[in-house]
């Protein structure tokens, strides 16, 4: 009655991919990839235990897909890069700055999980 | 980002669990289990460690470990390569203690084909999971039972004209831990802030 092999394959749960339309900044590479960039940009300021962030991850990324090559998306690790949060005056996760030529021409703090919401959120801002 | 190419798995003799350092009751859990697993001799069977930020550290040790489902939900890292999810790494753990070994019977005991001290396990750590925001936990979100007052709520501000959008959420780090998240403001003039 005893069952000695009690071994799990080796999946992760959600089985999601790791995310490789959306690039993560630091602050070294953060003007040169944001700032100095042509172009449209959004930047996701996240944290990895942030229960909301873990729902929009999915969303973010087939947004991303949907947006490129016009706009590009990228993610800030606020837990990491705490002096470009607080520069940015992020009050919490995720939010998502919108920036053209430099400048911060939009921002969204905790959109819905869902594709048109976020769409809205990352192209809105650009359009007007 | 590492080209696509898997990093190097980092072969650990020991087991490692892995704890959300973000969630009060991830974090007592964890350093029971640490304090727990240490023996008279100083050895310990399990390594316990906080997730951390870094996703290729993670997946460093195991390439099919993904940051996100880390999070969501307990991992116990085995020598052999493989990973316990949820309920059955708390049995894992179980199993590996000094104080609890003599538990591990129990799960591995199957009537009529299904393991029942595991399933219940199973719901306990899943109930757990899910309340645990109730008792200090700023990574975990809501936990689903308060999700309908959390709709009503939700919808009366819709009938009453306020703003119906989720309040975004606030880490840890920017409330307790990890303060302060305040830094300079000159450090990016170029920014406009709202």
């Amino acid at each position: 009655m005893i069952n000695e092999t009690l071994e799990l394959p080796r999946k992760t749960p959600a089985g999601r991919s790791s995310g490789d339309k959306i690039q993560t900044v630091t602050s070294s590479t953060f003007t040169r990839l944001v700032l100095e960039a042509e172009g449209p940009i959004v930047v996701e300021f996240m944290s990895y235990g942030c229960a909301h962030c873990r729902a929009i991850e999915p969303v973010l990324e087939q947004v991303a897909r949907m947006v490129e090559p016009q706009e590009r998306i990228f993610r800030v690790n606020i837990a990491v890069e705490q002096a470009l949060a607080g520069s940015y005056q992020i009050q919490g996760t995720p939010t998502l700055i919108m920036f053209l030529n430099r400048n911060e021409v939009g921002r969204v703090e905790g959109p819905s999980p869902t594709v048109s919401s976020v769409l809205t959120a990352v192209t809105q801002p650009f359009e007007s | 980002m590492n080209g696509g190419q898997l990093p190097k798995i980092q072969k650990q003799p020991e087991r490692i669990l892995l704890f959300n350092d973000e969630c009060a009751v991830c974090r007592h859990i964890g350093h029971w289990v640490q304090r727990s697993a240490r023996s008279k001799s100083g050895e310990t069977s399990i390594i316990v460690q906080p997730i951390g930020d870094d996703p290729e550290r993670l997946r460093s040790l195991n390439p099919d470990l993904d940051i996100w489902d880390a999070y969501e939900t307990i991992h116990v890292l085995m020598p052999d390569g493989s990973m316990r999810l949820g309920g059955e790494a708390v049995a894992e753990v179980l199993r590996n203690l000094p104080n609890t070994k003599w538990l591990a019977w129990s799960f591995a005991t199957t009537l009529f084909g299904i393991r029942p001290f595991q399933v219940i396990l199973n719901v306990a750590y899943a109930i757990l999971a899910d309340v645990r925001p109730l008792f200090g936990c700023e990574s975990c979100g809501k936990p689903r039972v308060l999700r309908p007052i959390e709709w009503v709520s939700k919808w009366a501000k819709t009938l009453l004209g306020r703003d119906p959008h989720p309040r975004p959420h606030f880490s840890s780090f920017s409330a307790a831990r990890r303060r302060p998240l305040a830094g300079p403001r000159e450090l990016l003039p170029q920014a406009r802030h709202s």
